[in-house]
Order: C-alpha cells, then sequence, then structure tokens
C-alpha cells in the first residue's frame, strides 16, 4: 500500500460529529478512497463517485466535505488553524477531479506551515508570529543604516568627547576649592583667572559639542527614517492586490506613517542617551572606584534598591497606562465615527445620544488619568527619597572623612557631584527595557510589512509584450479566499478586436475574471495568455501598459483636470488631452469650468459629480491608448442619455481593440462581438446578442428581466 | 436583548398601514411546521409553510451567536435562501434540540473561556493560555486590543489570529487575576 501514491494529506483537530472534542486526525486522499484516521482509529470513504469537494466555513470551524451522488458527505472537520491548508486541499483535489495537474506548491505537505516550529502560520502571511527573528531586527536596521553611518560614527565620537568634559568639569572645580579658594597660601590671582577660564571654556566645548551632536543625530535619523518609509511604501505598492487586500489602509498607513515615526523618534534621541548615559555610567564608576572604593559602593547601596523599585512601579503602573491608551485611542475612534457619519447623525437626530457617547468616553479617559496620575505622584517621591539615601551615607561618612582631615573640601564636591552625576545614568536604565520594547514592536511591525512575500511577482527571465490582443483563458479556477472558489474552469477564448460582454448576476465572478485579465491576481489553476504566451511570464508593467481600465469607482487624485486625464501618460500634449477629453465628454464640461483644465479637483478641489469623475476616467483610459480596453461598468454611473453618447464615442474607439466589458445594463453591451453569461463562477452561454436571445437561456432571462423593469419605469413616467 | 412579538403599526388618524413586520414577510418556523431529521452526515429538514415539503441538507445559522443563541436561528438551503426563521428554540422538545444543538456546536466552535492562566504580550503580538470548556488552549492574537471586541453589555468575544473564537460569556463573572490581564485591552 505504502507505494501507492497519495493525492493529498493533510491534518484535522476536531471530531467529525461532537462539537467541541479535538481529536488529533489525519486524511488522505487516493484515486479510489479517502482513508481517515482519528486519534488511532481508521476508517475508509470509496471515493468513486465524489464529483465535488467543498469548504463549509463554520464560526471558529471549518468542514471539509464531498458532494457524492448528488449528497454531501463530511469528510473532517478542524478549527481555523487548519482552514488555509484544507483550502488548498480541497483546490487539489477539485483539480485532481477535473484532471488538470497539480501545481508543485500543493503536493509540499509544508504549505502554510512555520519551518522551524511547525504551527501553521497567520493567513496571508510568511512570518511565525512565535518564531520570527526579532533580535535581527537591530542587526538589519544597522544594515539599512549603511549610507549614513559616517553620520552616526561622528556623532558617537562627539558623545566621547561630551562625556569626557563633563566629567573634568568637577575635576576642575575641585582644584579651583582645594588650591585658590580654600588655599592655606594666598594664590596667584592670574593662574585663579586661568582655572576659572577653564572651567567656563569646558562648559562652552560641552555645550556646543552638544549641538552638533544633535544636528548630526537628526540629520542621520531623518535619512534613514526616509530611506525606511520608501523602503515600506514601494513594497506596499508593489504587494499583490490579494496581499494588500488583507490589511486595511488604515494599518498600511500606519505602518508607514506612525511606526517609521517612532524609530526616528528612538534614533534621533534615544540611541543618543544610551551613548551618554553608558558612557557616563562606565567613566563615573571607574573614577569613584580608584579614588575610593569603600566610598563607591556606600554611594552605590541603594542603586539595585532603586531600580528594582522603579521596575516594580513601572510592572503596576503599565496596566493602568495602557488602558489610559487604549481609551484615548477610544475616544479619538468615537470622534471620527461621529463626524464622518455626520450626515446621518443628523439626519436621524441623534445629536444627544452622540453627545452622551463621547462624553461617557472622554470622561472614562479623564477617570482613569486621574487615577494614575494620583497614583504616580504618592509613588514617585517615594523613589526620589529612595534614590536621595545614597546621598545621605555619603554625607556621613564623608563628613568624618573631612573632619579626620583625609579628605579636602574640594574632593567632597568633586566626589559628590559624580554621585550625583551617575544617578541621572542610573535612573534611565530602570526604564529602558519599556522604551526599547515600544520602539521594537514598531520596528517588527515595519518588517513584517517589508518581509511580505510577493505573491504576483516577475518572473527573471519575463519578457515584454506589444500585444495583439489575443486572449486565452484555459481552465483557469480561482478563490479569493482559499475555501471558496469564485471562478470554476473558465475556459474562454479571445480575439484581436473583439468586444466581449461579460453578464451574469452579482457576485457571479465577472470582476473577478477581469482582474485575472489584468494579473491582478494569479489564477489558482489553469493559466491566462496573452498572445501565446502566459501572463505569468510577461513583465507587469509592460503587460499593464497594454491595457487601459476604466473602473465602477473612480479614483481622482489631488491634481488639476489636466493633470488627472495625463495620470498614465504623463507627457501627454495638450491636444491629445483635450482629444481624449472631447471623446469622453470631458471637454464639454471642462472649458466651461473658470479654470478649464487647471481646475484643481481631488480632495481639496473642485467637487465633480459622479458622471463627470465616471468621464475623467474613461478620458484617462482613452488618452492611453491601449491594446486592450477593459470597461468594468464604465458607464453605469451616468444616465441614459449620456451614456448612449459615450457608447457611440467608444465605439469609434473600440475598432480594432480588443475590448472586454462588464455591464449590468444589458443594452450598453448591444455592439459586442460575444457574449459571455456567467453563473456561479462558470461559463453558462457564449454566443451573440441574437444567438442568445433565440437559445432563450440565462441571458434571455436577464434581458426579459430588464426590458420588464425599464417598461415598468416608462409606464409610470 | 429582548425577543420581539409582532405587532401593527397604526397611523394616528386609525387608518391601517403596512407594518413592518407584515411588509418584511419572514417566515417563522417552530416545532408545528419544522422538524429535523438526520440526513447522512448532517441535518435534514421537514418543513410545512403553505405546502410541505422534504429538504434534503439544511443550513443553521445563528442571528445573534453570542447574545441569543437559542433564538432566531435561521435555517437555509442549499441556495443559501432562508427558508425560516426559528423564533425560541422552546417548541422543540429534548431528542429535536439535540439534534439541532449538535449541528449548532459543530458549526459554531467558540471555547468559553473560563480562567486565563497566562497572557504575555511582546511586539504588540499576545500569547494566550486559557482554561476553556473545551479543555486548556493557547492562542495567538496578532493586533491584540483590536482582537477583543465587546458583545452586549458584559460578553466578549476574542479572535485569534487564524480567526479562532473564544467566548467569555461574562465579564463580570471573570476572576480578578483573569480580569486584570484581560482589562486593559477592553
Amino acid at each position: 500500500m505504502s507505494e501507492e501514491k497519495t493525492i493529498a494529506e493533510i491534518g484535522f483537530d476536531l471530531d467529525r460529529s461532537d462539537g467541541v472534542r479535538r481529536v488529533e486526525g489525519r486524511v488522505r486522499f487516493f484515486g479510489d478512497r479517502i482513508e481517515l484516521s482519528q486519534d488511532g482509529e481508521t476508517s475508509v470513504i470509496p471515493a468513486g463517485d465524489i464529483s465535488e469537494y467543498r469548504l463549509t466555513r463554520g464560526v471558529g470551524s471549518v468542514m471539509l466535505e464531498a458532494v457524492q451522488n448528488g449528497e454531501y458527505i463530511l469528510i473532517c472537520r478542524a478549527t481555523m488553524e487548519y482552514a488555509e491548508i484544507l483550502g488548498i486541499c480541497q483546490k487539489r483535489m477539485n483539480a485532481y477531479l477535473r484532471g488538470s495537474a497539480p501545481k508543485k506548491e500543493w503536493l509540499s505537505r509544508s504549505a502554510g506551515v512555520c519551518p522551524k516550529c511547525h504551527r501553521p502560520l497567520p493567513p496571508g502571511s510568511s512570518r511565525c508570529p512565535r518564531c520570527a527573528p526579532k533580535k535581527q531586527y537591530l542587526r538589519r536596521l544597522w544594515k539599512m543604516a549603511k549610507p549614513y553611518r559616517g553620520l552616526i560614527y561622528a556623532s558617537v565620537l562627539i558623545y566621547f568627547m561630551v562625556a569626557g568634559l563633563n566629567m573634568l568639569a568637577p575635576y576642575v572645580n575641585r582644584i579651583l576649592v582645594d588650591d585658590y579658594i580654600k588655599a592655606e597660601t594666598l594664590p596667584v590671582f592670574s593662574q585663579y583667572v586661568i582655572v576659572v577660564a577653564m572651567l567656563l571654556l569646558v562648559q562652552l566645548a560641552s555645550r556646543l559639542l552638544t549641538m552638533l551632536r544633535s544636528y548630526l543625530q537628526a540629520v542621520s535619523a531623518n535619512k534613514v527614517i526616509v530611506m525606511m518609509r520608501s523602503v515600506t511604501f514601494e513594497k506596499v505598492e508593489r504587494m499583490s492586490l490579494s496581499k494588500v487586500s488583507k490589511r486595511t489602509s488604515g494599518e498600511l498607513m500606519n505602518r508607514i506613517t506612525h511606526d517609521t515615526a517612532d524609530i526616528q523618534q528612538f534614533i534621533s534621541s534615544e540611541t543618543g542617551t544610551a551613548i551618554e548615559n553608558i558612557l557616563m555610567l562606565a567613566g563615573i564608576s571607574v573614577l569613584l572606584f580608584t579614588y575610593d572604593w569603600r566610598l563607591a559602593l556606600m554611594v552605590l547601596m541603594p542603586a539595585p534598591l532603586v531600580i528594582l523599585s522603579q521596575r516594580l512601579m513601572w510592572n503596576f503602573l503599565r496596566s493602568r497606562y495602557g488602558r489610559q491608551w487604549t481609551l484615548g485611542a477610544r475616544s479619538n475612534t468615537v470622534l471620527h465615527d461621529i463626524f464622518s457619519g455626520i450626515r446621518v447623525v443628523k439626519a436621524f437626530g441623534m445629536e444627544k445620544a452622540e453627545h452622551k457617547r463621547y462624553d461617557d468616553v472622554i470622561y472614562a479617559e479623564s477617570r482613569t488619568q486621574a487615577d494614575n496620575e494620583t497614583l504616580f505622584a504618592v509613588i514617585s517621591p517615594v523613589t526620589s527619597f529612595l534614590m536621595g539615601l545614597g546621598e545621605f551615607f555619603l554625607l556621613y561618612f564623608v563628613g568624618n572623612r573631612i573632619l579626620d582631615g583625609t579628605m579636602t573640601l574640594g574632593e567632597m564636591q568633586q566626589f559628590s557631584s559624580y554621585v550625583a552625576m551617575i544617578y541621572g545614568p542610573l535612573r534611565w536604565m530602570s526604564g529602558l527595557p519599556r522604551r526599547l520594547s515600544r520602539t521594537m514592536t514598531a520596528v517588527a511591525k515595519v518588517f513584517d510589512v517589508i518581509d511580505e512575500e510577493n505573491d504576483v511577482t516577475d518572473k527573471a527571465d519575463a519578457v515584454d509584450t506589444d500585444a495583439r490582443g489575443v486572449i486565452d483563458i484555459e481552465n483557469v479556477s480561482f478563490g479569493y479566499e482559499s475555501s471558496s472558489e469564485v471562478l470554476k474552469n473558465i475556459n474562454l477564448s479571445i480575439k484581436p478586436g473583439e468586444m466581449i460582454g461579460i453578464v451574469g448576476r452579482s457576485g457571479v465572478g465577472k470582476s473577478t475574471l477581469i482582474n485575472l485579465i489584468m494579473r491582478l491576481y494569479d489564477p489558482d489553476d489553469g493559466v491566462i495568455k496573452l498572445d501565446g504566451v502566459d501572463l505569468r511570464d510577461i513583465k507587469q508593467e509592460s503587460l499593464r501598459h497594454n491595457m487601459g481600465v476604466v473602473l465602477q469607482e473612480t479614483m481622482l487624485f489631488g491634481g488639476t483636470l489636466y493633470q488627472n486625464i495625463a495620470y498614465a501618460k504623463p507627457d501627454a500634449s495638450p491636444e491629445e488631452v483635450i482629444n481624449a477629453a472631447k471623446l469622453a465628454g470631458v471637454h464639454k464640461f471642462a472649458v466651461r469650468l473658470p479654470d478649464g483644465y487647471d481646475t484643481v479637483i481631488g480632495e481639496k478641489g473642485y467637487t465633480l459629480s459622479g458622471g463627470e469623475r465616471q468621464r475623467v476616467a474613461i478620458a484617462r483610459a482613452l488618452l492611453h491608448d491601449p491594446r486592450i480596453l477593459i470597461l468594468d461598468e464604465a458607464t453605469s454611473s451616468l444616465d441614459t442619455e449620456t451614456e448612449k453618447d459615450i457608447q457611440d464615442a467608444l465605439q469609434k474607439l473600440i475598432a480594432g481593440r480588443t475590448t472586454i466589458a462588464i455591464a449590468h445594463r444589458l443594452s450598453t453591451l448591444r455592439n459586442a462581438t460575444r457574449l459571455v453569461v456567467l453563473d456561479r463562477g462558470t461559463v453558462a452561454e457564449v454566443g451573440t446578442h441574437s444567438e442568445l436571445m433565440k437559445k432563450k437561456g440565462l441571458y434571455y432571462e436577464l434581458v426579459m428581466a430588464q426590458r420588464q423593469m425599464s417598461k415598468m419605469t416608462k409606464e409610470s413616467a | 436583548m429582548e425577543i420581539t412579538t409582532d405587532k401593527n403599526d397604526k397611523a394616528e388618524n386609525g387608518e391601517k398601514i403596512t407594518g413592518l413586520f407584515e411588509a418584511a414577510g419572514v417566515v417563522y418556523l417552530d416545532f408545528g411546521n419544522c422538524r429535523f431529521v438526520k440526513h447522512g452526515d448532517f441535518l435534514g429538514a421537514e418543513i410545512s409553510v403553505g405546502e410541505a415539503k422534504s429538504y434534503g441538507r439544511v443550513w443553521l445559522h445563528r442571528s445573534f451567536p453570542y447574545e441569543l443563541p437559542e433564538n432566531y436561528i435561521s435555517v437555509q438551503d442549499a441556495d443559501g435562501e432562508e427558508i425560516g426563521l426559528i423564533r425560541s428554540l422552546d417548541s422543540y422538545g429534548e431528542e429535536q434540540k439535540a439534534l439541532i444543538g449538535a449541528e449548532l456546536a459543530r458549526k459554531y466552535y467558540t471555547p468559553k473561556i473560563e480562567r486565563i492562566l497566562s497572557l504575555k504580550e511582546t511586539h504588540g503580538t499576545s500569547f494566550w493560555k486559557c482554561l476553556t470548556d473545551a479543555g486548556e488552549l493557547s492562542f495567538t492574537l496578532q493586533d491584540t486590543s483590536r482582537s477583543i471586541s465587546k458583545v452586549g453589555g458584559d460578553a466578549a468575544v476574542i479572535t485569534d489570529m487564524f480567526g479562532n473564537r473564544y467566548r467569555i460569556a461574562s465579564l463580570k463573572g471573570l476572576d480578578k487575576k483573569s480580569m486584570r490581564k484581560l482589562e486593559i485591552y477592553l
């Protein structure tokens, strides 16, 4: 038996019938049967009559099912950890049933599993949260900073100098006190001036160097972060649509702006302080211990106590401050909610209720804040007192020494200056873990994006295309989520110059098919070819260059009308733009605007109506002059009259170009060479309008339903 | 949440206007017109709304999975069309209830957290170990505070990085130690 090849093998973890029982199971698929083993017991399901595999998503669980002789049978059940891999298995088995060759990655048993800890990976990510190499992040950050290391080294050098100068000051001070102020013989006045001048010089040099250092640091942090932002942004832009849509745009914005800002903050202030404090700590400790190790020990005795108490305090406060932070974030969210929905709030007269909602969160926030501050006010004097204990010890012992005559007043001053200086770094160090952890969170999040594996990539040997416009869709299956197939085994061949209309009910996979043709996603199974070349072998830039797209949702960018039309062809001449605009029906309203084509549109500028926006989008696609034109509900937001105008204009343009159009309004597609009717992810009918009408199938039904509808609206009008 | 019942809206001058309930035309099911049977590995139903019909497999969906798990259960056919809505399971006997309950338990795998044994957070990702009604479970949340949501007044739902759900039936009922771990994310 063992040499017989399994088609797929996967694990599952929930009992088939008992809702909550966890089990350890494996299921193996063979050509003629399915072998199940659950907690050591095995059973066999004959697989001969299975026509399809399905994955049913429950809540917190998924079920892999099969359709056998029209009836459903349950194969196995698992928690969501297995959802992705069960989806892959389902696709593989369906591909097997269709007789297509399995893709290589389906064969690997480790798909979707962390190679290190063998736990399933989070959906859509290649980074295991448990095993992510966090410690390497700092090293990688350092690597990214390579071009600016000169700057960084320079600022470190300055740190050494400043620390040295800072430590010199108490020494000069001692000379001042012992040799001049308290001197037994009358000091030489000129020498006295020199010492005072030295003190001044030390101070001045230290300040100047600090200024220079801050400048260098700000510059280097800035440069590193600008680079990091740019790298992250580029990464996000290059990510395939499926990866991008798994994250919200807010989250991605946060990665690029917020998290990188956290890192910048850390580089520009924290690293500097770190170097400074560590240098001070080391330097002063050496000085103190060489001077008198017993005294030094005495002074430093409370230090561990201080650090410990600060840690304890932080642990205690952390959860409270965390809560304050969460509440603060919530009050922002509520505010954002209310303002962005202000029309609804007013329309339903809910101002008072919303006011109360906002009041509730800000009161909760202010209560926590007040509590925290009170607590902090009580705790911090205590730690300060503890920290000051060392000075009392010092006072006692040093006082004795001075009375003994074994220590001079100047020496005492020098010593206590050092002691005062050493407590700063100590206090700072106790807070370091907290700050470091915050930065590491940001670093981890940014690298999470940078490390994301791109699934729609250009092959190394990808070719340029100068498309003639032959599109072949062969056995294509695809699903956005691994569990549900939106398109199943689609076959379609489009000749150059053809206009293909894609029709079907909502959610039937029309836009999905177009997304695949544009290669915003790669099909799970099968191939799409342009002029006989697999899309995956064509450079994406070259592919998109040959396609002009008008989508249902029109995206206008901040800029002038001219810039928006020339978006995909920035070097377009004004005349080209006017011609494209004329064809799309933009010209008519554009020239009437006081600022003409120079009118600023987009978020901050002039507001165009829905129809006008749509026309701008069409003009943009026309200017692009593509071989393949894709219209996804391009004219749906226009009234029938305007649509007709644009349709006529488009008709001139469509001639000779391969056009693929989706429209709900079937009259839009009356000029199509062929209509493709999709139903439940498969091609149900293909033919011309009259052929399909004669057939009296699905298309006929759709047309009839729409006629009925328009008749009704006409009658009522 | 309360269970509402049918009522007709009346205009002020006494003229009857079509009420919301009448207009929506929700079909309600109970033991009188809907009985469940075993259908292979799944659940089938005999439903007589208008005319008696024996459905093959039917799909159950809770309308309020956390707040009213036993009420407003939608019964759907293979096309995802709603056959009817079970307002309450009260009209069903033990045996039928067990059938329905088993099917629901299979779809809704949402272990109830009884105690949080440990909760560690590093870099925004948190690792949990909890005692639940399905035994001791460990799970990971990728964006901790966004993965925990309060439902209704006193319940909470935690969604882990895979989409598994864990319930906390009552926040007030949670022991102090667990609450202290959870609190900062609420």
